[in-house]
């Protein structure tokens, strides 16, 4: 009757609209119309009303002025890969995605990228080779142009140092005494034993205990994988990987030099606690400089290379790179805006000279002197540390659930003190090298 | 005739010990329930806070952290968050009120299932349902619009809402089947009953809805974030996630956004409360 | 069900009474007028069923529109691996074997209905208890009901943080402290993994309770004061009253909030995100961080979040079922 009829083509109506949706499998990837005039619409991971969004559309205005090429800059923080996969869904993606290196292999995965042709651009045997391999995927073809790069460097209490009489840490070893004076000796003279050694977020929240153990695996000259021939496998529990789990774990079981609350500690709450002199050793990275000599006084700390461990010096070294993605209907000025990024003029204006808003913490183009820019002296430890010690996250086709998993690990091992470092890493190792398969890339 | 108006008759009691009692009591809730809130509150004042401790008397005052939060644009934002919100709301009060009165009072094939389904909708996590949404939020079937990059597009979606239409259900189902039987024979329409007869007896859930209504709407953060397609149409909830893993500000910042969405939603729940005092001596006319 | 209406009109309506009329309160199949012929009454049934309809008709097409097409959609993508912008490949059962052999899936599935059961309770006792402490027209109590309320109306953002530096694991933290007076030894609350599962359920009662506690007050708000009156006139105690009187009439709260506590219990999410994101080493893990662990952060597996939201939402469903079932049975006693 005419329910029935009405029924029918309401529930067709829906499977339509289902269906026309998003599986579109058969679509190939059509070159879009292309207009060297088009607006590029450049997408950037920072707050929105923050400075160094004011940076980016700085460089863009630049860019514009430079080739008349219209630009609009969007920034979004809080739910950044959703919108991009929403606009994905659309088959709609904006021209310039400023990211992550670690993204890489998913933005690769997904298809969102276009591939770079090194010799193609100007100016890119400028760029230092270890960022250009930041933007390598394991086909060994580049799908982005570095622009910017950062290592990390220990903050340290300077003003406790002192009371406690002790010199700057030198190894592993000086760490946790020195981290033990800070959590015994009250180097804050108050009369309370309200202080620690370490700042560490622990947390598995985005996997950051795992970035944060990354620089001490280094250092004890273990590594997450071993690559063969853009194949590999897992070297997680290897002896020197063990030292470091080891080490991390007798921080807050051993030594006991851990601030109270660090397995749930994120970035924020680590950036909090050291600002209120809960304690006063914080490995982290150079943008929270500016931050901290506000809050709590550029005299009160000191910033140093982290100290080598058992196998030498290492840090973890991370950027951003300035991809192109798919589907632009301006691809002539996707690749000048991603040269003009890393072109000296453009990595000047992201530096942001010793402002409150770098988008380019550690230039990539070799012919930047920094000192042109940047008084700071501070700066030079964190480029000496990149270019002595500097280690970027593998390049695998997708790093974030070894992240996770490796974050979860260690977090166990911080928050249980009778969990054993080497059965742990031998569990984790299996569930890499589980991964690995699913990825298809295991050796 | 007092000791009756409550169902515990606290307020009978009057001597002194029930009223240094009645202080005590009260002071303790407020301060588990509001105490924390207003502590952290105070430090949207100051500059650097201890992670640690509430601080209650801050050593130093300062308004930055509000300075930094204009600059981040939150007066904007709560602009946009009062349109969602006022506008949503009304739609929703009125299209749950609506679906509330077939559902309780009307027999008909099919009403268990149609519950059912409106219940089964708030089983459904919304971070999952994000990119489906989005995408019939950027062609909606049948009309063909539109609705990302503007604020309508946050104020649709949140129209139906499965819990102002459950608490609505169940306070209507009590009202006696008399009432209306005897409008009927006065010769109400249908329209007039619901309006007339069945809405004015359901003031208490009217607040009810009112209240978590606004608090949901303006709680909002998955729908306003996949709406935006900049930072013009945030809402304020939005921005105040977003500062809270900002690594360029302090926490002092977050607080003094999350004063700013404060001070609405106090406004409205006190508003709101009004109805549950009518609701009492409505009780007291009937019979 | 027995009707037990707070607003009767005048015949006696205490617990015991039975129903006057074989149907449920407050249903009415419609006028009853004369028809003259099948026509006229066919029309009129015809009316009948469909005013309800209309009715529901602003309802049914949002939901329709912005919460089933997306659900069929999400159930949709369970089968595959979701790449937006590449297309879907179908595999099946994949992402359902992804989510449940996941070795933490059983240890989540435990903690969400451990937190659930414990959260609800929680709130819904001590929402009651604040609800009759707190009524009353008096001024003052508006100020005081306002500032309990208050855990509801803040940002879930800023509720974390409070707690998290209440719960500071030291002897000197807030919480700490105050256990110490009462002679109890300090607790690393969120920062354990005994701890900190019941650390998130206090929270979640401590929001939740003023939550349950203004519905409560608008039932109450509705008793009718002739039964107290008459109560206190037979010389009843307090309790014989709340017994007789305010808790029958407080029927239709009780059957929202079981209701609700069965639909949205196992969604417990934000909390945990924010406290603990689920540690430490996996105490605290619900379905929700799992599924957003699995399927959210690590992008391009939407595939597997929507299997594991699927299972959450048969789970929800069967839970939500059984609630309904053992209430109709309840009333009908």
């Amino acid at each position: 009757m005419l329910n029935h009829r009405v029924a029918t083509a309401f529930v067709t109506l829906l499977a339509v609209a289902v269906t026309s949706a998003g599986c579109g499998a058969d679509d190939a990837k059509p070159k879009a119309k292309q207009d060297n005039k088009s607006e590029l619409e450049i997408w950037t991971r920072r707050t929105p009303g923050s400075e160094q969004e004011l940076t980016t559309k700085r460089l863009a205005e630049a860019f514009t002025k430079k080739t008349g090429i219209p630009t609009k800059v969007i920034a979004i923080f809080e739910g950044f890969e959703t919108k991009l996969q929403q606009r994905a869904s659309q088959k709609d993606l904006p021209d310039i995605v400023i990211n992550d290196t670690a993204q890489l292999g998913t933005l690769v995965d997904q298809g969102l990228v276009q591939e770079v042709k090194k010799d193609d651009i100007e100016g890119g045997d400028d760029i230092s080779d270890r960022a250009w391999n930041a933007a390598k995927a394991i086909d060994g073809k580049y799908y982005a142009v570095p622009t910017s790069a950062q290592a990390f460097a220990l903050f340290v209490r300077k003003d406790w140092r002192e009371k406690v009489g002790m010199e700057q840490p030198k190894s592993w070893d000086d760490l946790v005494t020195l981290g033990k004076a800070f959590t015994e000796k009250d180097p804050d003279g108050n009369g309370k034993k309200d202080t620690a050694g370490f700042i560490i977020p622990a947390s598995t929240e985005r996997g950051y205990a795992s970035w944060y153990w990354s620089t001490y695996l280094y250092q004890a000259g273990g590594d997450y994988f071993k690559e063969q021939d853009g194949k590999f496998s897992s070297a997680i529990n290897s002896d020197e990987s063990v030292t470091a789990a080891t080490w991390f774990q007798d921080l807050f079981c051993e030594d006991k030099v851990v601030m109270p609350g660090a397995v749930t500690a994120n970035t924020n709450t680590s950036h909090q606690l050291w600002e209120a002199g809960k304690a006063g050793i914080y490995l982290t990275g150079p943008y929270v400089m500016g931050r901290f000599d506000k809050s709590l006084g550029k005299d009160k700390f000191e910033i140093i290379a982290p100290p080598p461990g058992p196998k030498g010096e290492g840090s973890l070294a991370e950027g951003e790179n300035v991809y192109l993605m798919a589907g632009s209907k301006n691809e002539g000025g996707q690749e000048k805006f991603a040269e003009f990024a890393a072109s000296v003029e453009g990595q000047e204006i992201g530096m942001d000279a010793d402002r409150a808003g770098p988008i380019v913490r550690l230039p990539v183009n070799t012919k930047v002197e920094m000192s042109n820019t940047r008084k700071d002296p501070r700066w030079e430890v964190f480029q000496k540390v990149y270019d002595d010690a500097g280690v970027y996250s593998p390049t695998v086709k997708q790093w974030t659930p070894f992240r996770q998993m490796s974050a979860d690990a260690l977090n166990a091992l911080a928050a249980d003190c009778s969990a054993d470092p080497k059965q742990t890493m031998d569990e984790l190792s299996k569930k890499f090298d589980a991964e690995l398969d699913k990825q298809g890339v295991r050796a | 005739m007092s000791g009756v108006d409550t169902a515990l008759g606290l307020d009978a009691k009057r001597g002194p010990v029930a009223v240094i009692a009645k202080t005590v009591l009260y002071g303790a809730l407020i301060f588990v329930f509001a105490g924390p809130l207003v502590a952290i509150m105070i430090g949207a004042f100051i500059p650097v806070s201890d992670p640690t401790k509430l601080t209650v008397i801050p050593d130093e005052f300062t308004l930055d952290n509000f300075r930094q939060a204009i600059e981040r644009d939150v007066f904007l934002y709560l602009f946009n968050s009062f349109v969602v919100v006022g506008v949503g709301l009304l739609f929703q009060v009125l299209v749950s009120i609506l679906a509330a009165y077939a559902l309780a009072r009307k027999k008909f094939v099919g009403s268990t299932l149609v519950m059912l389904a409106f219940l089964g909708t708030m089983m459904l996590p919304e971070e999952v349902l994000a990119i489906p949404l989005s995408l019939v939020l950027a062609d909606v079937p049948v009309v063909h619009v539109n609705l990302i990059g503007s604020l309508t597009g946050m104020i649709v979606p949140v129209i139906a809402w499965g819990f102002s239409i459950l608490v609505m259900t169940e306070f209507m189902k009590d009202i006696p089947v008399e009432l209306e039987e005897a409008a009927r024979i006065d010769g109400a329409g249908e329209l007039r009953i619901f309006w007339s007869v069945v809405l004015p007896l359901c003031r208490p859930a009217l607040g009810v809805i009112g209240i978590f209504g606004f608090a949901m709407i303006w709680d909002q953060y998955m729908l306003p974030l996949l709406v935006a397609v900049d930072n013009e149409q945030f809402t304020l909830p939005l921005a105040l996630r977003t500062l809270r893993t900002d690594e360029e500000v302090g926490v002092g910042v977050l607080l003094a956004g999350s004063l700013l969405a404060l001070l609405p939603s106090v406004i409205a729940f006190l508003a709101f409360q009004r109805s549950f005092l009518r609701g009492l001596t409505s009780g007291a006319v009937k019979g | 069900m027995s009707s037990t209406g707070p607003r009767a009109a005048t015949t006696d309506r205490t617990a015991a009474a039975a129903p006057t009329t074989g149907r449920r309160p407050g249903r009415s199949g419609g006028p009853r007028k004369a028809t003259r012929n099948r026509a006229g009454r066919f029309r009129e049934a015809a009316k009948r069923q469909l005013i309800p309809w209309l009715f529901l008709a602003p309802a049914l097409i949002i939901f329709a529109l912005f919460k089933f097409v997306p659900l069929v959609r999400m159930i949709e993508m369970s089968f595959y691996q979701v790449r937006p912008f590449l297309g879907d490949v179908y595999v099946g059962g994949a992402n359902y074997d992804q989510v449940s052999s996941d070795e933490v899936f059983q240890d989540a599935i435990w903690h969400t209905v451990y937190l659930a059961v414990g959260t609800t309770a929680g709130s819904i006792v001590l929402g009651l208890v604040l609800a009759l402490l707190l009524e009353g027209q008096v001024k003052h109590l508006w100020f005081v009901r306002s500032a309990v309320f208050l855990p509801v109306v803040a940002a879930m953002a800023v509720v974390a943080e409070v707690w998290r530096i209440l719960y500071y694991p030291n002897a000197d933290g807030a919480v700490n402290s105050i256990l110490g007076l009462v002679g109890f030894g300090p607790s690393a609350f969120l920062n354990s993994a005994d701890t900190s599962l019941n650390s998130v359920m206090v929270v979640g009662i401590w929001k939740g309770a003023p939550y349950d506690m203004m519905i409560f007050l608008a039932g109450l708000a509705g008793v009718d004061r002739a039964l107290y009156e008459a109560a206190s006139v037979d010389g009843a105690s307090v309790w014989r009253r709340l017994w007789h009187v305010t808790f029958p009439a407080l029927r239709p709260v009780f059957a929202i909030l079981l209701t609700l506590a069965a639909i949205r219990g196992l969604r417990v999410f934000t909390e945990v995100f924010l406290l603990t994101n689920g540690g430490p080493n996996g105490s605290s893990e619900v379905l929700m961080t799992l599924i957003y662990k699995l399927g959210l952060e690590r992008s391009g597996e939407l595939g597997v979040a929507s299997a594991g939201s699927v299972v959450l939402l048969a789970a929800t469903a069967t839970l939500t079922v059984i609630v309904q079932v053992l209430r109709r049975r309840g009333a009908h006693r």
